[in-house]
């Protein structure tokens, strides 16, 4: 109870800091916004020039667009001060402070900030969603949707766990920023059905970076009705436990090896 | 008269050396995205009316998975000044002001930089990357014969358009940076530069594919001989008519932003909020 008080008074700070600077968060905005809309633009272009891709049409392809941004959305909201720690915060000494203080450090990393740029990414996520489905003929179930809502939520999971156990190792190699950003660009692979890779990156993307798991799954579940979803449910809640669970190791054994840089 | 900017060149060069290890994470990223465009590209063919032998708006499957891996190689070597994060940096620490009192121009030390960094790129890691890029593809069949003298005109014609290319997307970085002047959105004019840039050069899909009206009007602006312009004329598609059209097209474009830029920056420079000293 004590630490849900603690992480809104946080947040509260972290957003009336934001507010000084409302053009930066206008401008950003606006670019994230058009950068989809550059993506989006090249995905029409492309499949204007061929019938379907790998027997996926226009607004099947732009589904999995729009599913691939609810789960890197809810990571990006809470868990955007790890990129920092990651890149800069240990290799300049800014940690310090957080180890003085009686509470968990990664608690603090993550009331550090509340990126309200992800419900951006939330929203238009959900627009382009509804804005295929209106075009799709699907059969709607309540296991498809299921799926898809636990695909969403625990993927995120997964992916701050990623982000949570990659940023840790900066505190024993200074800096894992690079490290990070290649883990996590592989999210961009989940932007496409997994029908258009190769067995081998199919694999991977299931069992190794499950970026597909949570993502390619539970849509193909929906559009396809192609696995069940009972079973792809408890695959994704065990797979970020799992995840979840390592995050946390990785990060404790990380920890007790700090040591200051001092400056 | 260039001679004080030698300095700044210099500095350009060994800055970029000191940064090995970022560079080579930068190359696993993007050995990633290619590797994933790639797949997509396949996946594109092969799902075409025409199968794999198809001819999508002038590009056989071949031929686009050369323009992938040459202008994302391209990319890497050209693209790699911090023009826009220097101006902010100095605008946030006030250190502006000490290039205001000094007898060079501010935009001469930055292109010089760029320059500096374009040079060491080039020798350290293009040389290698576009000779292994291009012994690959032609092996693999996916580029036609280099006869010759034939290339090597095409190949002078490359280099002078990725020199155009690397200044062009400096003086773009310049004025997004001093953009920083009246707004600190550092972060968003990046991404929001990053993403112009790599959609209407070409990067992200050539620009044959964009519906004609916009192709046209495209293909007068900036853009596309930051990236497709140049990779097009090195994979020969492109005849010296074309690719001598395309220089003049860079040339005239670089005059004119240099020339925006100047008229922005002493507009600017009026307005400086400095962040601390």
């Amino acid at each position: 109870m004590r630490y849900v008080h603690l992480y809104f008074t946080c947040i509260k700070r972290s957003m009336i800091s934001r507010l000084e600077y409302k053009k930066d968060t206008v401008v950003a905005l606006f670019s994230f916004f058009f950068s989809n809309f550059c993506s989006l633009a090249a995905i029409y272009f492309i499949l204007q020039a061929i019938p379907a891709l790998a027997g996926y049409s226009l607004y099947e392809v732009g589904f999995f667009y729009g599913f691939s941004m609810l789960p890197i959305a809810l990571d990006h909201l809470f868990s955007d001060e790890f990129w920092l720690v990651a890149y800069r915060r240990v290799k300049e000494g800014d940690m310090d402070m957080l180890f003085l203080r009686p509470v968990p450090v990664m608690f603090q990393v993550f009331a550090e900030t509340f990126q309200p740029e992800g419900f951006g990414e939330l929203i238009l996520g959900v627009a382009l969603i509804a804005v295929c489905s209106a075009n799709l003929t699907v059969k709607v179930t309540f296991g498809a949707v299921a799926v898809l809502c636990v695909g969403a939520v625990f993927g995120a999971v997964i992916i701050t766990s990623l982000k949570v156990a990659m940023a840790a190792l900066a505190f024993i190699f200074k800096r894992s920023g690079p490290l990070l950003q290649v883990i996590y660009n592989f999210s961009s692979y989940a932007k496409y059905p997994l029908a258009i890779y190769p067995a081998l990156v199919r694999a991977l993307l299931i069992f190794v970076l499950p970026f597909g798991l949570f993502i390619s799954l539970p849509v193909d579940t929906l559009l396809h009705g192609a696995h069940n979803p009972w079973l792809l449910c408890g695959a994704i809640i065990g797979c970020a436990a799992v995840f979840f669970a390592l995050a946390v190791w990785v990060w404790t054994a990380c920890e007790r090896r700090y040591e200051s840089t001092g400056s | 008269m260039l001679k004080k900017y030698k300095p700044f060149l210099r500095a350009g060069a060994i800055d970029t050396m000191a940064y090995r290890f970022n560079i080579l994470m930068w190359a696993l990223i993007t050995v990633f995205e290619v590797a994933c465009l790639v797949f997509l590209w396949l996946a594109v063919y092969r799902s075409s009316a025409g199968g794999m032998d198809a001819e999508i708006h002038g590009f056989t499957y071949r031929e686009m998975i050369s323009y992938v891996v040459l202008t994302t190689v391209f990319g890497f070597i050209t693209f790699n000044n911090d023009t826009l994060w220097n101006i902010n940096n100095d605008i946030r620490k006030g250190t502006v002001g000490n290039y205001l009192i000094k007898p060079i121009s501010y935009r001469g030390k930055f292109a010089a930089t760029s320059l500096g960094s374009l040079l060491t790129m080039t020798v350290m890691f293009g040389v290698p990357f576009y000779t292994a890029a291009l012994v690959t593809l032609r092996a693999l069949g996916f580029l036609p014969d280099l006869n010759f003298p034939g290339f090597f005109a095409h190949l002078v014609l490359f280099l002078i358009s990725g020199l155009c290319a690397s200044l062009l997307n400096d003086v773009i970085a310049y004025i997004f940076g001093v953009l920083c002047f009246y707004t600190t959105a550092a972060w968003g004019l990046n991404s929001l530069k990053t993403t112009v840039i790599s959609f209407l050069s070409g990067t992200l899909l050539p620009l044959a594919f964009f519906p004609a009206g916009l192709r046209e009007l495209v293909s007068w602006m900036p853009f596309a001989g930051m990236s497709q312009n140049p990779v097009l004329i090195l994979m020969m598609k492109y005849d010296l008519a074309e690719s001598l059209r395309c220089v003049a097209l860079s040339t005239a474009w670089i005059v004119v932003l240099e020339l925006f830029a100047k008229l922005l920056f002493s507009h600017a420079v009026r307005k400086v909020t400095v962040q601390g000293g």
